[in-house]
């Protein structure tokens, strides 16, 4: 510190390196908001096997399943010749065809060779000497850094943590100096020196290491990225803080304090094992920085035979769709229908809307984004929580909290939750206070026997709701969410009001009865329950969303004004809200008591069909989770799967969105005969009502964006769970109380999903295959859609996802190239 | 409880009959057999109804034993015994055999060696279920020593980490420096007391007035033993380091083993009374052990490791309570603790959902000095009022002088029940809290009085020495959490915190002593269900061996997503 005046010494020239380098990484979300993310965001500007082959440079990952993979695919004939030749010839890779054949004929676990990587100098160091025998200088310096970061981040799972006021560059050489957990050949002493020698600014300071290692200018950016590829998860972390900051306006520069850090170890770790005879090794060393290109285009090279074989396998799948959407639509039935219900694009939905249309021929399902269109934040009353509903790419712009009916004032409600809240608060601190927590467990401990036996023996309850911790039963009574809007700016509300109908394309022709059904997961002792439910709410369960939206379009005031923006809402219209339990596939509905008396035999009915349509559903997917053998039997099924989503140990509750491989863009008529087997995201949409595209844009810019996330992220998992997954679920281990998790001990912070989601211990429950999107919509609107929004652009020409058009007339597919249509 | 009470644990009062032997045993046994069929079991399915029905013989056993017990007296046999403490032991670990298995069914499920884990799993809770019963110190150590390598087989389930690899074989190195020190306090009891039955050395212990010398060397080892397996400082490294298990592995670790040390030195209890240095040893290593690992504990970042260090800290604890002579406490803080650990580690999955419970309060407000002692006032008048409401006083003749100390700790520890104010609520101490102030050091009174009745020392007091410094210990330990809450960035905290968080740095340099001396084996290979796809390092700038299968390799132009400067 006392030298950083060398600091204005070196110019900071290394800025846009820096900012490259970050600009990489994809943000992790926390597990309370769980949400899915494509974590080669960073990368989307390059075609995905260049991204793979300079991941694989950087990184040793690869973005394609190994050989031996596809081998079994063909071997179980969901790849054939004909996919193969029709995706080398998309590809312009006729010559490869002969090679893949090769492949899938030999290929074997072992026959395939090891990504080859970068070194870094804990790589060189390994090669050395280990820090201690059965370790590595990899693990060691992960190890180190992901601790301190989980020390700098963590707000609730210790209670006593380094200074807050500084940020994470000096906290943690605060830390280092003090430390005494690294053996040092020079010393410790000498550590403290070296560290004093740095800029106090991480950009400074990598700059200045940087130079002090002579790294050639043109492997700098590769470099770097590199090293924050090798915390990936911390990086992830701080990309998140990044991401929030800019969402609110702001900025946050953890991820470079990061970057300095591991550059840190990377500077000092040299220092320390150098000795003069090592010079031209590490001359070697540095050199090779600036042959990354040249590694990376080795690799793709290689690489091509994979990329051949993944998309014949996801052109497989899509022949099946393709044969069946070109078939005759379903009939569209001109009278309205009982009934409608509007779910969640989730794939999940397409399950339960299946079995409602099975069960109730005259109810309409439509697919519409779960959050509803409603950029919120939710704030349960009496409480200091407020939290997202809405996707992570948008910030909240309205705060929903909640009231009762009447209007009647919260005060006493507030004061009696605060007091109950701060008696747990206590309770916990008694719990856990280190000179408390022996005479907790001496006067407390006996009774967790009783909670051993009830947890071990589980029970059948639906979920508990815990935003209502604190209140009595009987104040929780009549609580309602409610967005301020419909009562301070009424036309506002309107506004936003008909632009969501106008999104779910409900402008006319409503039923008397439109559930708006949200969707969430039930699940215990689960870190990750989050990302069971719904993506579009924030990894919260879309309840909130739907009963603010059912009350705001139940609304008189917002009706008038809507009728003033030309959307008419025929007065016996009700809208009510629902939540599609997806381990469960109950559907509850709420506020049903406000119904008129008029709608209560339609409400009867209703229900009926859901719990037929649950049977249905659950039936359908009793195979999956283990329980094929009483599918036909409904009511023990019913309580199995209950039984289930409350069991403490049950590590697959559901598959979530596993297996998920397309998008389907079009009026459900297109698809409502089909059978997706719950693969598929359905957003109605009918190009006709969209003369300016705007449902469109809006579409492909969101909607579409979000399903690449969340397949992305299954597909990373999938293919490289060790570097985009979270591992094992049995060794996971909370960070911070909702950070992420830990495989283990220690290590990085693993983000993605953990193999229990993708793989039951026999199969593998995602095929690994990037969606393909059909689009039911004229060429023109689709084109004008790709060359105006430089996102989209990206993912389609990029190859992120594969792009496909359903003509509105003919019903026959036509697939997107960089140079114009061609028919699939 | 002087003289009557000392006879409960000296010599035992009936001799065992065969039958009753064998009852003792059939939750070893009913494990053993299960083990040795499920490990041959056609499929996996069907080892689990095995491990299953093995527990609930476990459980049923474990139940009729304490049945028995309730109508007979303290029994002892050739090689096992039915007596209280071993009874409660053993309904502990057939418990919590029931609920791991149980958990383990659907967790494991679907993971390629399940099978292999129901063997060890259950070969582990007999080890167990053998050490609570054994009256044969032979019988013991053999035991202790299969629990201890039945478990390695449980921490090395993921043969394929590294980790995992490394940390079983540092708790492997010490499981044998503890076999080897109870290996010689089996030579210095036998050579001394020309027995291996137990309850005829400690017997013997108390008849012979001033404990011959081989019998204070033979409980010193039985300490160091107990020390060393119940993972106290400076050999707390592997209990902090192997969350690389599956979780209801780290639950029965927690809740069935690591406390075993304590529960052998329960055996000897009236030996240690006599051996002051042994006191000393128990009472200083484990306060240490308690007071560093209680605040290591609040600063660490995971759950998992989190409850490792409090795991650490209450068995420092519980020993301490051994050397002071507070045996029934100990047997409570060993039982107690078990059930609070065994479902804090199964549950720990759950603490997502409790943050979010948490984020629902708003902040309390930072205590003041004023309000933290105004709390202790508060807390010690209702501590010491609850004690006198029990009926006894602490400093009555029916209470040793340990107990100030205890109750101290008590009220020490209803501070945080009390001092913490929330915003919202303003100063106001709600009734409910008032409620709790006095119900938990009332039910702490209650329990001990209950666990009298089953464990009980002859009551020799502690020296003041180490009383004094057990009680300083817990002062200290309050002050620093004091200050901590009051003044957070004070110089004196920031200065503490890295060592703190550094757990002093004590295990880095016992791993480097110890694995110099015997290295780790390197990591097995295991099936993985997910591609584990490998890489290599390149180091110098020359064409890596690739291309395999497409060929020949044309020399492609620069990629776009390099842009090289």
């Amino acid at each position: 510190m006392k030298r950083s005046a060398n600091s204005t010494v070196i110019t900071v020239s290394n800025t846009e390196h820096v900012n490259a380098a970050c600009a990489r990484i994809a943000p992790t979300w926390p597990l309370d908001q769980f949400i899915a993310v494509n974590p080669y965001w960073g990368w989307r500007t390059s075609p995905a096997p260049v991204a793979a082959a300079t991941l694989g440079a950087l990184g040793g990952t690869a973005l394609t399943m190994p050989r031996s993979y596809f081998r079994g695919e063909w071997a179980a004939a969901r790849l054939t010749k004909d996919d193969i030749e029709m995706a080398a010839a998309f590809m312009g890779e006729r010559s490869l065809v002969d090679a893949a054949m090769t492949v899938l004929a030999e290929a074997t676990e072992d026959s395939q060779l090891p990504i080859p990587r970068m070194a870094l100098v804990t790589d060189v160091c390994d090669r050395e000497s280990a820090p201690r025998p059965g370790q590595t200088w990899a693990e060691v310096v992960t190890h180190q850094i992901s601790q301190h970061c989980a020390a700098h981040f963590d707000r609730w799972q210790g209670s006593w943590h380094p200074g807050r006021e500084v940020d994470l560059f000096a906290g943690w050489r605060l830390q280092l100096s003090a430390s005494h957990g690294v053996k040092w050949r020079h010393g410790a002493s000498w550590v403290r020196e070296q560290i004093s020698c740095l800029p106090e600014q991480p950009d400074a300071a990598i700059t200045m290491m940087l130079s002090a290692m002579s790294m050639p200018k043109t492997g700098q950016e590769a470099y770097l990225t590199a090293l924050l590829l090798s915390v990936n998860g911390w990086a992830a972390w701080c990309a998140y803080e990044r991401w929030q900051a800019r969402l609110a306006g702001g900025d946050d520069d953890e991820i470079v304090g990061l970057l300095a850090i591991r550059l840190a170890w990377e500077w000092l770790l040299q220092i320390d094992g150098r000795s003069k005879s090592d010079e031209a090794m590490w001359n070697e060393w540095r050199q090779s920085w600036t042959g990354v290109n040249e590694l990376a285009n080795a690799i793709s090279h290689e690489q091509r035979v994979d990329w051949l074989l993944q998309t014949a396998t996801e052109m497989g799948y899509q022949s099946t769709l393709i044969s069946a959407l070109n078939k005759t639509t379903d009939p569209i039935l001109e009278d309205v229908p009982s009934v409608q219900l509007v779910f969640c694009i989730d794939v999940r939905s397409e399950v339960i809307r299946r079995a409602l249309e099975t069960a109730a021929r005259e109810i309409q399902t439509r697919g519409f984004a779960g959050f509803f269109g409603l950029p919120i934040a939710y704030s349960p009353v009496g409480s200091a929580l407020k939290r997202p509903q809405l996707p992570g790419l948008m910030a909240p712009v309205f705060n929903v909290t909640e009231t009762v009916a009447g209007g009647a004032d919260l005060t006493g409600l507030r004061n009696e939750r605060s007091a109950a809240l701060g008696n747990r608060q206590r309770w916990n601190s008694f719990r856990s206070a280190p000179s408390s927590v022996f005479t907790f467990v001496e006067s407390q401990g006996l009774l967790y026997g009783a909670k051993l036996v009830k947890d071990s023996l589980g029970h059948a309850h639906g979920p508990s709701k815990w935003e209502h911790d604190g209140l009595t039963k009987s104040s929780r009574q009549g609580l309602r969410p409610r967005l301020g809007l419909i009562d301070d700016d009424p036309k506002a509300a309107a506004e936003l009001a008909h632009r969501v109908l106008r999104g779910m394309g409900l402008t006319t022709g409503l039923s008397p009865l439109v559930v708006l059904c949200g969707h969430g997961g039930q699940t215990m002792n689960n870190p990750h329950a989050a990302g069971l439910d719904c993506g579009a709410c924030g990894g919260q369960t879309g309840e909130v969303n739907a009963r603010v939206l059912a009350d705001l379009l139940n609304s008189e005031t917002v009706r008038t004004h809507l009728t003033e923006l030309g959307i008419v809402v025929p007065f016996e219209t009700r809208f009510i809200a629902g939540l599609h339990n997806t381990t469960t596939d109950e559907i509850e509905l709420f506020d049903t008591e406000s119904l008129p008396e008029s709608h209560q035999s339609d409400l009867v009915r209703l229900r009926e069909r859901l719990g037929a349509a649950g049977q249905l559903a659950r039936s359908e997917r009793a195979d999956s989770l283990g329980l094929g053998d009483i599918s036909k039997q409904p009511e023990r099924l019913k309580r199995a799967v209950l039984q289930r989503a409350n069991d403490w140990s049950q590590v697959r509750p559901e598959w979530g969105l596993a297996g998920n491989a397309a998008f389907i863009v079009a009026p459900r008529q297109r698809t409502r005969q089909m059978d997706l087997g719950g693969r598929s995201f359905l957003h109605d949409y009918d190009w006709r009502l969209d003369t300016d595209l705007a449902v469109l844009t809006l579409i492909m810019t969101a909607p579409m964006v979000v399903t690449n996330w969340i397949n992305m992220q299954y597909h990373a998992s999938t293919v490289d769970n060790r570097r985009y997954g979270s591992g094992n679920k049995m060794l996971h281990n909370v960070v911070g109380g909702r950070i992420g998790v830990f495989e283990g001990n220690g290590g990085d912070l693993r983000i993605g999903l953990s193999i229990q989601s993708l793989h039951d211990g026999h199969t593998l429950r995602h095929p690994p295959l990037r969606l393909s999107v059909f689009i039911e919509a004229p060429r023109e609107g689709i084109d004008s859609i790709i060359g105006a929004h430089t996102v989209v652009h990206e993912l389609v020409s990029n190859a992120w996802l594969n792009l496909l058009r359903i003509d509105p007339s003919t019903g026959q597919t036509e697939r997107w190239t960089s140079s114009g249509w061609i028919t699939a | 409880m002087s003289v009557t009470a000392a006879v409960s644990t000296g010599p035992a009062t009936g001799a065992l009959p065969l039958w009753h032997a064998a009852l003792v045993l059939t939750p070893a046994a009913a494990a053993v057999f299960f083990a040795a069929v499920a490990a041959r079991a056609s499929t996996v399915a069907s080892s689990w109804r095995l491990a299953r029905a093995a527990s609930l013989t476990m459980v049923v056993g474990a139940v009729l034993a304490v049945l028995v017990r309730a109508v007979t007296d303290d029994r002892a046999g050739m090689l096992v015994r039915s007596d209280s403490v071993g009874v409660a032991m053993l309904s502990l670990v057939s418990f919590i055999g029931w609920v791991v298995i149980r958990y383990s069914r659907s967790y494991l499920s679907g993971d390629p060696y399940e099978q292999s884990y129901v063997a060890r799993l259950l070969a582990t809770v007999a080890a167990v279920a053998v050490v609570v019963v054994a009256n044969d110190l032979i019988v013991l150590v053999l035991a202790w020593t299969a629990t201890s390598l039945a478990l390695h087989g449980l921490l090395t389930f993921f043969g394929d980490r590294p980790v995992a690899i490394a940390v079983a074989h540092k708790k492997f190195i010490l499981a044998r420096c503890a076999d080897v020190a109870m290996v010689a306090a089996v030579v210095a009891f036998a050579s001394t007391f020309r027995t291996f039955r137990i309850d005829r050395i400690v017997s013997g212990a108390v008849v012979a007035g001033s404990l011959p010398t081989g019998a204070r060397v033979g409980i010193a080892l039985v300490a160091l033993a107990a020390l060393l397996k119940c993972a106290q400082l400076p050999f707390h490294g592997w209990l902090i380091q192997v969350m690389e298990a599956p979780t209801p592995v780290s639950a029965l670790l927690h809740a069935g083993v690591v406390n075993l040390g304590g529960f052998v030195l329960l055996r000897f209890s009236p030996v240690v009374d006599r051996a002051t240095e042994t006191r000393a040893l128990l009472v200083i290593v484990g306060t240490v052990t308690a007071v560093v690992a209680a605040l290591v504990m609040t600063t660490r970042i995971s759950v998992k490791v989190s409850l490792a260090w409090s795991t650490c800290a209450q068995m420092g604890f519980m020993l301490m309570q051994c050397g002071l002579g507070a045996w029934e406490m100990a047997l409570l803080h060993l039982l107690a603790h078990s059930l609070y650990k065994a479902h804090a580690f199964l549950g720990a999955g759950g603490v997502v959902r409790l943050t979010q419970r948490k984020q629902l309060a708003m902040a309390p407000v930072a205590p003041t000095a004023t309000s933290v002692s105004a709390a202790f006032v508060v807390a010690a008048l209702t501590t010491f009022g609850a004690g006198w409401m029990w009926g006894s006083l602490p400093f009555t003749e029916h209470r040793s002088s340990a107990f100030v100390v205890l109750g101290l700790i008590v009220a020490l520890a209803m501070v945080p029940l009390i001092s913490v104010r929330m915003k919202a609520v303003g100063s106001r101490v709600s009734p409910k809290m008032f409620a709790a102030a006095i119900g938990v050091p009332l039910t702490y009174f209650a329990l001990h009085d209950l666990f009298a009745h089953i464990v009980v020392g002859d009551g020799s007091a502690a020296p003041s020495p180490l009383l004094v410094l057990v009680a300083a210990a817990f002062v200290a330990l309050f002050l620093v959490q004091a200050i901590c809450a009051i003044a957070p960035s004070h110089p004196l905290v920031t200065r503490m915190y890295p060592w703190v968080y550094g757990g002093l740095f004590i295990d880095e340099a016992f791993t480097r002593v110890a694995f110099a001396v015997w290295a780790p084996p390197p990591p097995r290979s295991r099936v993985a269900p997910l591609p584990q796809r490998a890489a290599v390092a390149i180091f110098a700038r020359a064409t890596p061996q690739t291309a395999s299968v497409v060929s020949p390799s044309p020399q492609v132009e620069l990629l776009p997503a390099w842009n090289v400067a």
